[in-house]
């Protein structure tokens, strides 16, 4: 039982480590989540775009649906192909990742359209290879994520033994994780990426927002570029966040006492609080003061 | 459990959901690092720590009630302190921007005219970028975010328990269908406290923290109605009518 559980606690760390990364990157890849406002804002400031623009929904819930799609096809083969569990898991999630990856290249190519034709008014075009060249890029980080996040809910429902059904476990998680995604790595998209032309060590004032920077390290930048730089940081950073998250709250649990696994996860959150503070004065020693006016 | 005490839990988890809300400090903006609280919206970051909080919470199912709201309110803040500290990161070393109150700075905080963090003692005012409202998640910001994710986690087992207690007699998968439940709960109550957030809060310290009463008393008319329902539903399906 210890082994199986260690097992599963750090396949399940190791999954949503992955999935973290990717899911970061399929977001950023279209412009997806909060930073989304700046990209549409930009036309209405005269800078002509030609950014991959899909928000279909807010980044929580349009994870957890590529998520819980992928695992519900993936429970449902699964169970009717009558494989061997392992094989038969990697197979149904594969599938399911696939129809997911599918269904989000519909809902962006829609999504993207219909955003940049309502900015017709102030003369944004719809440039086509905008659309057809990242498309493939985040359908691709929407299979990877959909798929890292079903093998995730497989393992925590039959390695970590969690009552709740596989779909259940996958829409959680998507959820959850879109919610870190939004939070951490959309912070190097938003904040440095889209205003690289802004020096670095400042916040984006809001009366710069909007301006961002069209042009990229060779011609106009297209988001095919943008995985390429967030994944140096953003991707791993959502990548840890996620990954601790799922880790700790499993190996926390490996004694088999509910309340040894709280008073240990207690303890680590003090301890990720020290962190956060000594972090604050490692950053207020090495930036700022800011001064008015510059 | 008497069905009374069930519904009661359920009115009390959603009321302390909607409380959680107004302590997690979160804001859109903040993904362009122009605002403090983490960068996304108020009501799904706090979604997003209740669904680790009842999923935690239901490893725990079968070890008694007080067991399953420590699990649970474990799980919800360890999101929200990791989701600060990635949050925290990516600013440090991906924008460039130490963590800093907006509000605290302009002195319009709880705090009153006082301009320094209450948990380090550090002065804020100088190193909000001009033109922005602060950026990131300092120490007191992280502490209130631990308080919303202790009072969200606790809320969200709450809900669980109740509606488990009340569809136990008429359902075999009662885990799976009270988690779907409670996430349920969890999110309208989530998304009310956004009408009076309005997109942003700084947590604690928030002069928004004076409209907690608006929350508490819309979230518990809509708690009251949602244990009713479920109430109702457990009702006309035992008697066998389902």
């Amino acid at each position: 039982m210890f082994q199986i559980l260690l097992l599963g606690s750090a396949l399940a760390g190791l999954l949503a480590f992955l999935a973290g990364i990717f899911e970061n990157e399929d977001s950023d890849a279209g412009s997806a989540s909060n930073p989304n406002s700046q990209v549409q804002l930009a036309p209405q400031i005269e800078h002509l775009h030609r950014y991959y623009n899909k928000a279909i929904a807010g980044e929580p819930p349009q994870n957890a649906l590529w998520a819980a799609l992928a695992a519900t096809v993936a429970y449902i083969l699964y169970t009717r192909i009558g494989l061997d569990p392992v094989p038969g898991v990697i197979l149904g999630a594969l599938v399911g990742a696939l129809i997911a990856a599918v269904l989000q290249g519909m809902y962006g190519s829609l999504a993207h359209i219909s955003r940049i034709a309502s900015m017709k008014n102030f003369k944004q075009i719809l440039y086509w290879d905008s659309l057809l060249s990242p498309l493939p890029l985040s359908m691709t980080y929407t299979f990877l994520s959909a798929l890292c996040l079903t093998l995730l809910s497989f393992v925590i429902h039959g390695l970590l033994g969690s009552p709740f059904p596989v779909p259940l476990i996958a829409m959680f998680l998507g959820f959850t994780l879109g919610a870190i995604a939004s939070s951490t790595g959309d912070v190097h998209y938003g904040a440095e990426r889209l205003y690289q032309h802004y020096k670095f060590g400042s916040g984006i004032a809001i009366s710069k927002q909007g301006d961002i920077d069209v042009k990229g390290e060779y011609g106009y930048r297209n988001s095919v570029d943008t995985p390429y730089f967030t994944l140096r940081f953003g991707g791993p950073v959502t990548g840890l966040t996620f990954g601790l998250l799922i880790f700790i709250d499993a190996f926390s649990r490996i004694s088999g006492n509910v309340w040894t696994s709280v008073i240990l996860e207690f303890l680590i959150i003090a301890l990720i609080l020290i962190v956060i503070i000594f972090l604050e004065k490692y950053t207020r020693d090495r930036y700022g003061p800011f001064e008015e006016g510059k | 459990m008497d069905p009374l005490t069930a519904m009661l839990l359920i009115i009390a988890g959603g009321v302390l959901v909607g409380v959680c809300v107004h302590f997690i400090p979160a804001s859109a903006v903040g993904a362009m690092s122009a605002s403090t609280g983490i960068a996304t919206g108020p009501s799904m970051l706090s979604f997003g720590a209740g669904l680790t909080g009842i999923l935690s919470a239901s490893f725990a199912l079968d070890s008694g009630p007080v067991a399953m709201l420590a699990s649970g309110a474990a799980g919800s803040t360890l999101m929200i302190v990791l989701t600060i500290l990635g949050g925290n990161l990516a600013n440090a070393f991906g924008t460039g921007v130490p963590p800093v109150s907006g509000q605290t700075a302009s002195g319009q905080s709880l705090l009153g005219s006082s301009t320094k963090d209450v948990i380090t003692g550090w002065e804020q005012k100088p190193f909000v970028t001009p033109g922005t409202d602060g950026h990131g998640m300092p120490a007191q910001t992280a502490i209130s975010g631990i308080i919303g994710g202790i009072l969200g986690g606790v809320g969200g087992a709450m809900v669980f328990l109740g509606v488990h207690f009340l569809i136990v007699p008429i359902s075999q998968e009662t885990a799976a269908f009270s988690g779907m439940a409670a996430a349920g709960i969890f999110l309208i109550n989530c998304v009310l406290p956004a009408y009076t957030l309005v997109g942003k809060t700084e947590g604690m310290f928030d002069r928004k923290m004076l409209t907690i009463p608006k929350t508490f008393l819309s979230c518990l008319i809509v708690s009251t109605f949602l244990a009713l329902i479920i109430y109702s539903v457990s009702t006309y399906a035992s008697t066998g009518a389902v």
